[in-house]
């Protein structure tokens, strides 16, 4: 059907080119015999139309390798393992069973974090089912347990197990890293400094001084926070990928912050350059793009990579800014996605949601609902700068309020926030 | 069994690339008519695989072959997890065959049953996939004697129809509704009504008591009319068959609206009386549709019949005093002729369409 469309009109191009100018009657009667060859041929190809589409469906038939769908590989160990748990736990106390669940779990929260696929979350989740509401599990369940919680934005519950956690094992690197975040994200900033303490105490310097930098960050001390860090990073030797990227991408962030815009690029192409996959990389890299007033850029970067919703909405309203000729599909698929996540009952994407109202529907007003009730969830700089920038949109005195009380209390500064929070007179 | 729509599938996914990464739901169906319940249960190909392994051999791809042999796998562990009761009575469940339809995040395994049983309430006992997936998800349309939606999270079994639910204001709700969704009922009576504050030339102009008593008229009869032919059809004492009524109905607006152009008949509630009584065949399938048991059919029909009787002043008491306030001007003319010529036009094609349906 394509290739017929493009032929048609090659061929329109070369008659107006090579021939010349024919008399208006002729022109005329032309054009009506062209119009009803084109008819004919539209009509012949809606007839048989129908039929071609047997003929591939009864050829695809046969077809028995024909792929519907990809999933995960896996090893036949693996496939094993996995029908085993699926018959369900004897007992619970066993150290086998424990180590088996784990280590199906913990490879299936690997795969919601590579993937940006929540799905593999309910299913790790399942296999610990018969661990998951006991009081008092194992310490390794604990912490898969938080880590799961964490991603459901259950932070309160994730930090009751990961409190738990540290005290079971106080020597637990993970453990204490895991307990950071989460309290940082939540705004518990004593209960993040505690625990990157702890993993100082522990030696793990690097670890240590990546923990606090983004505290220091939301105090007023990001410049320290960057050169600190920074200079950590090229006094260790990180033979992890992953690590580095974690910590080049904390950089980035800090980079952000302080307003070197160009530094931060640079920080987060090379940690793309090493993990193309990393989604929150991506995310970030593009919120600059569109804080630079690039969003054909940010439309660019983020292609290939709406399956997930917050690199959906980001790369609707890139294209949206760009006037480009996806942000309608786009806008239409987001705003899909938002009515199944509501038709489940999920509240998870506050963060996303209030974005796409703000910047989308330019529906302040509603934004600021959303944007409040996630400043309620988590705290993070760019849940501030989302929650500032639909209050100054919205002229909304409470959430000027709410923001600003924050700025005041934590003494942080953001260049993005502060340019936001400029505009509200 | 399932291939037909499957290699459609296989198509169609190869084109679309970006698969939304949701978490997982599933969507089931239930068309509650009488003692018959007719439902689809769409799963995804991915969960069925999380939890029946149907890449068997793990290298990462399902094909259309090992979807293939997983059939009676499928089936059964459906039928081993899906039950619907009636009155806390099970359902005997027939699964049919299945297809594969494409949701936002893959193909999914849709597969279509039916059960006959008697009952008032109806209950859903749905325990697929939680112990894969815990944040699996089943969301539940019903249709019944009306749309309810609910979200199954856990094992637990749901009532989804009370026999009790079905109130007499479920009923007046549903009489509005199709008087507002039918468009036919209403143009039919908006033919009859146009013409109430209508002047012929030379005449003495129309008071506002000529034009409220000829409308009520109008009403009347129409009423009498329907809810004679309604309770009539509802309690079995005579039936049409569907496809006539509709199509005589589709033709009785053309009849209308042709009378305003060429008057035939001047005493329009005679046309809204016979007429009328085509009308109240079509409102029964309505009832007839929600297979209500014997001992609601009274409170049913009465609702339902004041639920259209309101949704039809409603809409009296809109037209008329704006018809009477652009009597004389042009506007009317032009409502009152092109009106009526554009309902004749439209109620003709109805008919043709009821016709080869």
């Amino acid at each position: 059907m394509f290739r017929w469309a493009s032929h048609r009109t090659l061929t329109d191009e070369r008659s107006r080119t090579e021939r010349s100018e024919p008399p208006r009657s002729k022109r005329r009667t032309l054009l009506i015999a062209m119009s009803l060859l084109l008819l004919t041929a539209v009509m012949a190809l809606a007839w048989s139309a129908p039929d071609v589409a047997a003929q591939r469906g009864r050829h695809k038939l046969t077809d028995r390798n024909a792929i519907v769908i990809n999933v995960p590989r896996r090893t036949p160990e693996e496939l094993a393992a996995r029908a085993a748990s699926r018959r369900g736990v004897v007992d619970i106390t066993q150290a086998v069973a424990i180590a088996q669940a784990v280590a199906i779990a913990r490879q299936d929260i690997e795969r919601a974090r590579s993937l940006s696929d929540p799905r593999y979350l309910g299913r790790a989740q399942a296999t610990l089912a018969p661990w998951w509401v006991l009081q008092n599990p194992p310490p390794d369940v604990l912490l898969l347990r938080a880590t799961i919680k964490q991603s459901l934005h259950e932070f309160h519950a994730a930090r009751t197990d990961l409190d738990q956690l540290v005290r079971a094992r106080p020597k637990d690197v993970e453990a204490h890293l895991t307990r950071a975040v989460v309290a940082t994200v939540s705004g518990d900033y004593n209960a993040a400094r505690e625990s990157c303490a702890s993993l100082a105490a522990l030696s793990a310097t690097l670890l240590a001084t990546a923990c606090t930098a983004p505290l220091d960050a939301l105090h007023g001390r990001e410049r320290d926070a960057y050169e600190q860090l920074a200079a950590q990073l090229a006094r260790t030797r990180v033979t992890d990928p992953a690590l580095r990227g974690w910590i080049t991408t904390i950089l980035a962030e800090l980079a952000i912050q302080v307003g070197a815009w160009d530094l931060a690029t640079s920080h987060l192409r090379s940690v793309l350059a090493a993990t193309p996959g990393d989604l929150y990389a991506l995310g970030l890299l593009a919120d600059l793009l569109l804080a630079s007033g690039e969003p054909a850029r940010a439309s660019i970067v983020l292609a290939g990579h709406e399956e997930v919703d917050g690199m959906l909405v980001r790369r609707a309203i890139a294209e949206l800014q760009a006037r480009g000729n996806e942000a309608d599909a786009l806008i239409a698929e987001a705003r899909q996605r938002f009515v199944a996540a509501g038709a489940r009952g999920d509240r998870i994407h506050l963060r996303e949601e209030a974005r796409f109202v703000l910047d989308i529907e330019h529906d302040p007003r509603r934004a600021l609902g959303l944007a409040v009730e996630n400043w309620a969830v988590q705290r993070e700089l760019a849940d501030a700068r989302l929650l500032a920038s639909a209050a100054v949109a919205a002229r909304d005195p409470a959430g000027l309020a709410l923001i600003g009380g924050w700025v005041t209390a934590t003494g942080v500064r953001d260049v993005q926030l502060e340019r936001t929070l400029a505009r509200k007179r | 069994m399932l291939k037909l729509l499957a290699a459609f599938t296989v198509l169609v996914a190869s084109a679309s690339s970006a698969l939304a990464h949701k978490p997982s739901d599933s969507h089931l169906r239930l068309e509650v008519a009488g003692g018959r319940i007719e439902g689809t249960l769409d799963v995804a190909i991915r969960d069925l695989d999380a939890a029946l392994a149907i890449d068997a051999n793990g290298d990462g791809a399902i094909t259309w072959g090992e979807l293939d042999d997983s059939t009676s796998a499928v089936n059964s562990y459906v039928a081993d997890r899906l039950a619907v009761t009636r009155d806390s009575a099970p359902c005997s469940i027939g699964l049919r065959q299945a297809v594969l339809v494409d949701h936002s995040d893959g193909p999914y395994w849709s597969l279509p049953f039916e059960a006959e049983c008697e009952g008032s309430s109806v209950s859903i006992s749905y325990r697929l996939l939680f112990d894969t997936d815990a944040l699996h998800r089943a969301l539940v349309r019903v249709h019944g004697t009306h749309e309810q939606t609910l979200v199954i999270r856990d094992s637990t079994p749901v009532t989804v129809l009370t026999g009790a639910s079905s109130s007499l204001h479920d009923f007046i709700t549903e009489g509005v509704w199709h008087i507002w969704h039918g468009l036919d009922h209403l143009l039919f009576l908006s033919c009859l009504v146009l013409p109430a504050v209508y002047t012929r030339r030379g005449q003495p102009p129309r008071t506002l008591r000529d034009v409220a008593l000829s409308v009520l008229q109008i009403v009347t009869a129409f009423t009498v009319a329907h809810s004679l032919t309604l309770v009539l059809s509802t309690l079995d004492l005579v039936r049409l068959p569907s496809r006539a009524v509709e199509t005589a109905i589709a033709l009785s607006v053309v009849a209308a609206a042709l009378n305003n152009l060429v008057r035939v008949v001047d005493a329009r509630w005679a046309v809204a009386f016979a007429l009328g009584l085509l009308h109240g065949f079509g409102f029964s399938s309505v009832l007839v549709d929600l297979g209500l048991p014997s001992h609601e059919l009274l409170s049913a029909l009465f609702g339902f019949n004041l639920g259209v009787e309101l949704g039809q002043l409603a809409f009296v008491a809109v037209l008329v005093p704006a018809l009477y306030v652009i009597r004389k001007t042009i506007v009317y003319r032009a409502v009152l002729w092109g009106g009526s010529a554009a309902i004749a036009v439209l109620a003709t094609i109805w008919t043709v369409q009821r016709l080869i349906t």
